[in-house]
């Protein structure tokens, strides 16, 4: 065998260093597309993602707020697209708990995950709603009397939650549960605190905060009161939503219009 | 082409000298820490009679994490005031609890570095940053959570499971030898324990499939001296606790710190989880000595007796609490004993002598056994409560009654404190192939209420009855560790970022500061010149307190 020349060394060395680059480095994920989105590979995608992401994510994808991961539920704020959830497993996301998946991780599996997560979401325009979402708008402001307590774009009231986004991360179903079984599911910001002080007085609101040495509520006036919990008597949670229910005060058809335009509510997606 | 082969050559040339140099600059840039009187094992032994120093994890070799420091008090603790912090420049949750020397304080950061302060100020003296791979195997964050110091030489456990040795003057690399293989799914994450002339050091990776271990190391050269497995191999005792070759990935890992008595010459270490966690159908048997109290020969590793809390346990009940040694009046009689409270919710006394359990009770909610068995102390299982593919509600949730955060224990109020969580979840099996590596853990869970809806407690217990004496409720759901003081204190923290003095006796709250992130960490306390200083951390920061000057 001849010697082999500087230059030619040098060229079969970057070779190899492309050829090692190319194939130890992790890829990157691009628009082209993910191939992997049977419903086998969703099956397969949940099935990794159940052993290696749930610690964290939880076995439902709803989010850990111990862990701070996010809920993959409802709309990612980190990524947009396909290609963007693929960059996010590979390349993890600096300065949070969020690792890149393992280098040997095939390609294939990641994005079988990226489908896994995907299947968790839908597209809005793909959902038959029964309503009319202008009507369900009229009736919002109007006869429902909604907007006295939610506010929408920054019209309304305070003494519920705004409900500008709900669209994004909730279901029809969910909608119309929160209207006519609105006890169902209370996030714990809108439960109420009834506190009694050393006088004997009692005043009673939303929880605005509830730690370890203090409670803040809101009551009806949009007054907040704060309390260290050494300086008062008791305190109770109610734990029930101030939300009346509309099962009865609207027909069928009002809620379904109801549940439409509470559905259209979301950010215009970026296309 | 002569241009590119002599291009080529001053580029590796110039590399080599930056190379050099930059080792150089590593080598002599290092600020060298005050001098400290070295830390012999007659003084780790004593530790308690020092208490201005805080020279291991626990504290003192009993892990009672009691300080007879008393400047601070029930009647003054109210005028604690902040004197330092120190930033943690790796942003993730800080679980170190420092050491302290002679004034010099030995901070562990994400993911496997230590730093050395100034324990007056916090300024820096110097710092060391493990070289890490990439490929790391870890079930549960970037953390690390202390060192332990014999002489002058520090050991810290590191991520990719190997085991270093740094110069607490200077933060040299003394050696570095790995522990086990990190890309078959070990790392480590806690302090080790000196144990007279070794340093022992248990392993973690009890998700991914491994065999769990104990092990003592030379502290000279880093050789291993003895490895005693928590799963016992083919012919002897307890192996046939695991069907087929389960035993070869059943986990067990030891992924804390333990307790010593040096009367009893036994070294006391918990046990983690059977695996995979929740899928028990692949590893019939009682699945010895997963979660489980070993009591070690300190000289040559020998299993002198065992307890386990749960066998066979399907929900990912650890026991690797801190064993707390106590000597303790019951009966008319001293017993030597371990009080644990276990992440499966109940109260353990043990004779620590022999391993007989003396009694025990839940300390926290718990639906999954009817109660212990008198004699025993093996639970008595509630049918129906293992997790199936289409979930079972069972408390406490997988995060357990408590977990890794030390209890601490008061020797002027004879009580046992720990952070308790009264929650439940859903728990779900799936089947899986062991991969090495990999994942392995069969299924899951979920909340099925917010965080919020769940109680959480510091709770006192008389370890003579089992009974709770006191508790005081915070928001949910705290991973903050305990110390206990002379001046009659308890210190802890919570998950809503406060750090907070109860009285000990009473559990009347005294004093409280809001630090705006998690307490992932257990306090500790020292003092310099007569000034006593109490040191958490929380979020990515290191905080000292101190009354008024």
């Amino acid at each position: 065998m001849g010697q082999i020349s500087p230059l030619r060394w040098l060229g079969l060395s970057a070779a190899a260093l492309s050829a090692f680059i190319v194939t130890s480095l992790p890829s990157h994920g691009e628009d082209a597309g993910n191939l992997y989105n049977t419903a086998v590979d969703i099956r397969l995608g949940q099935r990794y993602f159940e052993r290696q992401c749930s610690r964290c994510h939880g076995f439902d994808a709803k989010g850990n707020d111990e862990t701070g991961a996010p809920d993959l539920t409802g709309r990612l704020n980190r990524a947009s697209s396909d290609a963007g959830i693929f960059n996010i497993i590979r390349e993890g996301v600096p300065g949070t708990a969020m690792l890149p998946v393992d280098s040997e991780v095939p390609d294939a599996t990641v994005w079988q995950l990226v489908s896994y997560i995907g299947s968790l979401r839908y597209d809005p325009a793909s959902v038959e709603l029964a309503g009319d979402a202008d009507s369900g708008a009229r009736l919002f402001n109007g006869a429902a009397d909604c907007s006295s307590c939610h506010m929408i774009e920054g019209e309304g009231g305070r003494m519920g939650p705004d409900l500008s986004r709900v669209g994004e991360n909730s279901t029809p179903d969910d909608l119309m549960t929160a209207l006519v079984n609105p006890d169902a599911d209370v996030d714990p910001r809108w439960w109420q605190l009834r506190v009694t002080d050393r006088e004997g007085s009692v005043r009673q609101g939303f929880r605005m905060n509830e730690d370890s040495f203090s409670l803040r509520i809101m009551d009806d006036n949009a007054e907040l009161w704060s309390y260290p919990k050494n300086r008062i008597a008791n305190y109770d949670r109610i734990e029930t939503s101030t939300m009346p229910s509309y099962d009865g005060r609207l027909t069928e058809s009002e809620l379904d219009d109801l549940v439409a335009y509470l559905f259209s509510l979301r950010r215009e997606v970026q296309q | 082409m002569k241009k590119i082969t002599l291009a080529i050559t001053c580029l590796l040339a110039s590399w080599q000298v930056t190379a050099q140099e930059t080792a150089q600059e590593q080598q002599f840039s290092t600020v060298i820490t005050p001098a400290f009187t070295p830390v012999t094992w007659e003084r780790l032994v004593d530790a308690r009679n020092e208490p201005e120093n805080w020279l291991m994890y626990s504290g003192t070799l009993d892990s009672q994490r009691y300080s007879l420091l008393d400047q601070v008090t029930t009647d003054n603790v109210h005028q604690l005031e902040m004197q330092w912090s120190y930033q943690i420049p790796v942003i993730d949750r800080a679980e170190t609890v420092p050491l302290v020397v002679d004034g010099i304080m030995f901070i562990t950061e994400a993911p496997s570095n230590v730093v050395a302060v100034d324990a007056r100020t916090g300024r820096e003296y110097w710092r060391y940053d493990h070289e890490m791979p990439d490929d790391l195997r870890i079930c549960c964050g970037r953390n690390n959570r202390g060192v332990a110091i014999l002489g002058e030489t520090l050991f810290m456990s590191t991520l990719d499971a190997h085991l270093v040795a740094i110069d607490a003057r200077t933060g040299n690399l003394l050696w570095d030898v790995e522990v086990a293989a990190h890309d078959a799914g070990y790392s480590k994450t806690a302090a080790p324990l000196i144990v007279k002339d070794k340093v022992v050091t248990g392993i973690a990776g009890g998700e991914f499939g491994i065999r769990g271990f104990i092990d003592a190391y030379d502290p000279e050269t880093g050789e291993r001296i003895w490895r005693t497995y928590a799963i016992p191999g083919p012919g002897e005792f307890g192996n046939d606790t695991w069907s087929d070759d389960s035993w070869r990935t059943g986990g067990a890992a030891t992924w804390l710190t333990g307790s010593y008595d040096p009367d009893l010459n036994l070294i006391y270490w918990g046990t983690g989880n059977p695996g995979p966690d929740w899928n028990g159908d692949v590893r019939l048997g009682d699945n010895l000595y997963s979660d489980s109290a070993l009591a070690l020969n300190g000289d040559t590793g020998e299993i002198d007796w065992h307890f386990q809390f749960t066998p066979h346990d399907v929900h990912d009940y650890d026991s690797i609490q801190i064993p707390i040694l106590a000597d303790i009046e019951m009966d008319g009689r001293t017993v030597k004993s371990m009080l644990w409270a276990n992440r499966n919710a109940f109260f353990y006394t043990i004779d620590r002598a022999n391993g007989e359990f003396l009694h025990g009770k839940p300390y926290a909610t718990q639906t999954w056994a009817e109660g212990l068995d008198p004699v025993s102390g093996r639970p008595i299982r509630v049918p129906g409560m293992a997790p199936t593919y289409e979930g079972t509600l069972v408390a406490p949730p997988i995060v357990g009654a408590t977990n890794w955060y030390s209890p601490g224990y008061s020797q002027d109020t004879g009580l046992f404190y720990v952070t308790s969580f009264d929650g439940a979840q859903e728990f779900f099996k799936r089947d899986e192939d062991y991969e090495e590596g990999e994942r392995f853990t069969g299924g899951g869970g979920r909340y099925l209420q917010p965080m919020d809806a769940f109680h959480s407690s510091i709770r006192a217990i008389d370890p003579t009855t089992a009974d709770i004496v006191w508790e005081f409720p915070i928001m949910p759901r705290s991973s903050a560790g305990i110390t206990t003081t002379a001046g009659g204190l308890v210190f802890t923290g919570s998950a809503d970022g406060y750090f907070f003095a109860l009285d000990a006796a009473t559990g009347d709250e005294l004093w409280n500061i809001s630090l705006g992130a998690r307490v992932h960490a257990a306090p500790m306390t020292y003092a310099i010149d007569g000034r006593q200083y109490v040191t958490i951390a929380s979020g990515n920061v290191v905080y000292t307190f101190a009354l008024e000057e």
